[in-house]
């Protein structure tokens, strides 16, 4: 008897309580707050330009053929108010424009605790436009030169105050500190003046911290969308790690001021960053990677010879696919972040082709990631 | 019979065209309205068909009218529709309207670059005026302090206690959004650790942001400061936070002097502004006087060329082939515009030659504004094979006939009737309003359809006695309340017997249900056993003759295979399952009644569900 009423105290009905329960929450009850945008998200997925398209698109002899093909697709009109010798630009703003505005909708209508995982998603890109603004105060461009290109998806109120800011101390204590990202700055705080070299550490110190961040609140929601997630996430990780290394041959970095840029919430915690922090140049960079089965298969085709794909795209692919994957499950967050990423390899594999086209050099037109 | 009993008789033709007539004959054959063109390059790309220069020159066009228009909303002028139909101007003409239109693009987008930037100067101008009125507040104070020293004042008491005398502060003056001031004001604390000290005031009008034209609230503020450090990254935080500075000068009479330079470049500045808006305005005015024909020919034009990527190019005879469907009744007008189109541009006459198919042809019924209605109802449902009987003709008096039956309300019938009649009778005028609303272009759509509803539910609603669900008694009812006082006043209810004279004169109401119904607790019951039999013989009757009409089908189409083996099993179970229910409704109605035999009394009347079923 007891026992019976031990296990009816423990059923919980609220969803929030299911959380807080398991940290995982039933699937049939998933729908309440997020199956609006679910089913939205998926909707958009669908829009993504398919194998035919991107033969269409090559076929292009100038960008007025793209801009009417592309009508055909989920874009629509996008370009239709657009004076009529298009550039590249012009059109990367329009693509993005149109994905920022998907997000946007989707954000507004998002609520807890999609909203924060929503949220996670853009501190990507204020770490990014944080960069550039400080890297343009460096050589002295004026501020209103620079806002237009940061991502529209990354600003915050105080943004445009970035520039009073000379030392890595009174950017934060001015003005990170109400943003989210103060969480992430914690070890990057010092005295040292705003460098180049000062810059890309703490870029890679701000998005190590963020992705561990993002990497244990996903683990914490649980379920479906921690089992995709985390995937998703422990791959950039160890994605970053090999290229901050690869990067840093024949740089000042030394190996170990590497090791404390390498996020650890990938596959390669604790041996293979061990293994990486050593190495010199690439081959070992390869051998370490000859441990783990999926990264020994990216490494093994890649080359920068001719015909051969460089390991960036390949790493690409390796993304594109894991992204492409999370659509087979239902009932986690997982899919809108991998929308969003599928969606910007989208407009970078158009904007390729478009420069090709413009440029008349189709010789490498075909070497866009192939994503569906 | 009539051609809306079936679909029209269609024939595959093949047309050759002069290239130099090509154009023209296609705007004729446009305007006629009558002729379905086939695809001839469909796996020709969109961008490798022959005129796709002229589809993108149309697009332009359109992107440059669009944007007259937004123009043109924005500033409010009504667009005149005079509902006139121009005709597809001639390629060279073509040329003429780009003209045009870049001419009216490029001399609004310089009209509009102009005024913004006198809107700019504007701005300036009146924030300043609002500085110099708000800090005169400010610095009031702090000369306060100065000539009565006791006296404490703000600037006396930022300034440490022992300082040597008035120590002359830095300021910067400025104009921010509302909206920013607290991240403002705490990005100042926090960037200059407190040696700050800001004042502000917020303006009581809205003013007009230049780039949006929207009305934005905006606050003045001062910020006190010492030393040229903190100014440098006082005046880096302004501009991050977009706040515009001004220069303010300290001692009032320069004040005085720039306020009143300011309020006469202010007025100078609202004349040329005012008049930079007329000449903007006029520009729109005239251009919103051409601009829905500007629209329509071009759209013309854009369909001319569509329609001609459609057709093969015959190399030998330097011509076009088309092929396409025609009503065979319309051969002779097709021929005719095919004649003024050649005529117009001067060359050979086109050929039109009819070709023989297997293909199924297109299902064409030839509709007024009237039948249309009916016939998109129809073909909602699924487009009748060619040459089918069309079931719109009798939809016209069934659908609003079996729709009365269920609505049966005099009251509500009349204002349907009314709403329908209302929308007929104002068709023109409503016709060519063309809003986007949709719910009323459905309504405005289906006009007729609702005038119709609403006379037969008036109809109906007669017969069931229903006027805003209360009853009319206008022949006086045949059932009498024949009970005394006394019976009454003991009897909460009481029961009419039909049988008995007294209480019911032996003749029914002359016109529709008896009013008395109205009165009786067992109405609902009546009613529905009524109304239910009256739908069920109605739908019944209706499914028989839809099974009927496909006996002309079958003869038409020569199948008499279909006759014997489709339509003679369905009558054959429709009849023996519901023509038999049908029948025993009637039996019911006529051979069970009060007055006579127990047998046929209405006690020992049986349940035509149980006798149908049989369970």
């Amino acid at each position: 008897m007891t026992q019976l009423i031990n296990i009816v105290s423990h059923i919980k009905t609220s969803p929030e309580s299911c959380y807080a329960t398991s940290g995982r929450m039933l699937d049939s009850l998933f729908n309440i707050d997020n199956g609006y945008l679910e089913g939205l998200v998926r909707g958009f997925k669908n829009g993504i330009l398919k194998e035919t398209d991107y033969l269409n698109l090559v076929q292009c002899e100038t960008l007025d053929d793209l801009k009417l093909h592309l009508q055909s697709t989920d874009y629509g009109h996008f370009l239709a108010n657009e004076a009529s010798p298009i550039q590249v630009s012009v059109i990367d703003d329009k693509l993005r424009d149109k994905l920022v505005a998907e997000f946007q909708h989707m954000r507004n209508h998002a609520v807890e605790p999609l909203a924060t995982f929503l949220d996670y998603i853009t501190y990507g890109y204020m770490i990014d436009n944080i960069v550039l603004l400080i890297t343009g105060a460096l050589h002295q461009r004026p501020i209103s030169e620079l806002m237009p290109k940061c991502h529209p998806l990354g600003t915050f109120e105080q943004i445009e105050a970035i520039n009073v800011a000379s030392t890595s101390s009174e950017l934060y204590n001015a003005v990170l500190v109400d943003t989210p990202l103060a969480d992430f700055f914690g070890e990057c705080v010092s005295e040292q003046d705003l460098d180049e070299l000062n810059i890309e550490i703490i870029r890679n110190t701000l998005y190590k911290a963020y992705l561990e961040s993002f990497y244990s609140y996903c683990k914490s929601l649980g379920g479906i969308t921690a089992e995709v997630m985390c995937e998703i996430l422990a791959f950039e990780a160890d994605r970053r790690a090999f290229i901050i290394t690869l990067n840093s041959f024949g740089t000042e970095l030394t190996n170990e001021d590497r090791k404390k840029l390498y996020p650890q919430c990938g596959k390669l915690y604790p041996d293979g960053l061990a293994a990486l922090a050593r190495a010199d140049d690439a081959e070992n960079v390869k051998q370490v990677a000859e441990f783990y089965t999926e990264y020994r298969a990216l490494f093994e085709g890649a080359g920068s010879n001719p015909g051969e794909k460089t390991l960036e795209d390949k790493f690409f692919e390796h993304e594109v696919k894991l992204n492409v994957n999370s659509f087979l499950h239902q009932f986690h967050f997982g899919v809108f972040y991998a929308y969003l990423k599928l969606k910007e390899q989208e407009c970078r594999n158009i904007v390729w082709i478009a420069e090709c086209i413009a440029q008349k050099h189709r010789a490498k037109i075909d070497n866009y990631i192939h994503i569906l | 019979m009539g051609s809306l009993f079936r679909s029209e008789e269609m024939a595959l033709c093949q047309l050759f065209l002069q290239s130099e007539s090509a154009y023209t004959c296609v705007s004729e054959l446009g305007e006629l309205g009558l002729v379905q063109f086939r695809d001839l390059n469909p796996d020709v790309n969109a961008f490798q068909r022959k005129f796709v220069n002229e589809v993108r020159r149309c697009d332009e066009m359109e992107r440059k009218l669009r944007y007259l228009e937004r123009e043109i909303r924005k500033d409010g002028i009504p667009v005149l529709d005079t509902g006139e139909n121009p005709e597809a101007p001639m390629p060279r003409e073509m040329i003429d309207l780009e003209v045009k239109f870049e001419k009216l693009e490029n001399e609004l987008k310089e009209v509009n670059s102009n005024a913004e930037a006198l809107k700019r100067n504007y701005l300036e101008l009146t924030e300043l005026k609002h500085i110099l009125k708000k800090t005169q507040v400010f610095f009031d104070e702090r000369e306060g302090s100065l000539e009565s020293g006791g006296q404490t004042s703000l600037t006396q008491n930022l300034l440490p206690e022992d300082s040597k005398g008035p120590i002359q502060l830095g300021f910067v003056a400025g104009v921010i959004l509302r909206e920013r001031i607290p991240a403002f004001e705490r990005m100042l604390w926090r960037a200059c650790r407190g040696n700050v000290f800001l004042r502000q005031a917020e303006m009581d009008d809205p003013l007009e942001d230049p780039a949006t034209g929207e009305q934005v609230y905006k606050s003045v503020f001062i910020i006190f400061f010492q030393g040229d450090q903190l100014k440098m990254r006082v005046k880096k935080i302004c501009e991050g936070f977009r706040a515009t500075m001004y220069p303010c000068p300290e001692a009032p009479a320069d004040r005085r002097e720039m306020a009143m330079g300011v309020k006469t470049r202010l007025d100078d500045l609202n004349t040329v502004l005012s008049q930079t808006q007329d000449h903007r305005h006029r520009v729109l005015v005239s251009a919103a006087r051409n601009i829905r024909a500007w629209m329509m020919k071009v759209w013309k034009i854009k369909s001319i060329y569509h329609t001609l990527n459609m057709f093969n190019l015959d190399v030998i005879q330097n011509g076009l082939i088309a092929e396409c469907w025609i009503p065979v009744a319309n051969w002779e007008d097709v021929q005719l515009a095919l004649r003024r189109g050649t005529e117009k541009s001067g060359s050979l006459p086109a050929i039109l030659n009819r070709l023989s198919t297997l293909e199924a042809p297109p299902t064409f019924h030839r509709t007024n504004k009237f039948t249309k209605a009916f016939q998109n109802l129809i073909d909602s449902y699924g487009v009748a094979t060619y040459r089918e009987i069309n079931p719109a003709p009798f939809t016209i008096i069934t659908f609003p006939f079996l729709f009365a039956i269920m609505f049966g309300d005099v009251g509500h019938g009349i204002i349907m009737a009314l709403f329908g009649g209302w929308m007929v009778w104002r068709e023109k005028p409503l016709s060519a309003k063309k809003t986007d609303n949709e719910i009323w272009n459905i309504f405005f759509g289906g006009r007729y359809i609702i005038l119709l509803m609403g006379l037969f539910s008036m109809y109906t609603g007669l017969i069931y006695n229903d006027v805003f669900s209360k009853s009319i008694n206008l022949f006086g009812s045949s059932w009498h309340g024949a009970y005394n006082d006394s019976t009454i006043q003991q009897n909460k209810e009481l029961t009419l017997d039909p049988a008995d004279v007294k209480q019911y004169d032996q003749y029914p109401y002359p016109f529709g249900l008896d009013p008395m119904w109205q009165l009786s607790n067992n109405k609902i019951n009546f009613y529905n056993s009524y109304k239910m039999k009256i739908s069920i013989i109605f739908g019944i009757v209706h499914m028989l003759f839809g099974v009927i009409l496909s006996v002309w089908n079958h003869k038409f189409f020569n199948k008499a295979m279909n006759i014997y083996c489709e339509f003679i099993p369905q009558i054959i179970f429709l009849t023996c399952l519901f023509v038999y229910l049908v029948l025993l409704v009637f039996h019911k109605w006529v051979w069970y009644g009060a007055g006579g035999d127990v047998s046929t009394s209405p006690s020992c009347a049986p349940s035509i569900l149980i006798t149908f079923i049989n369970m």
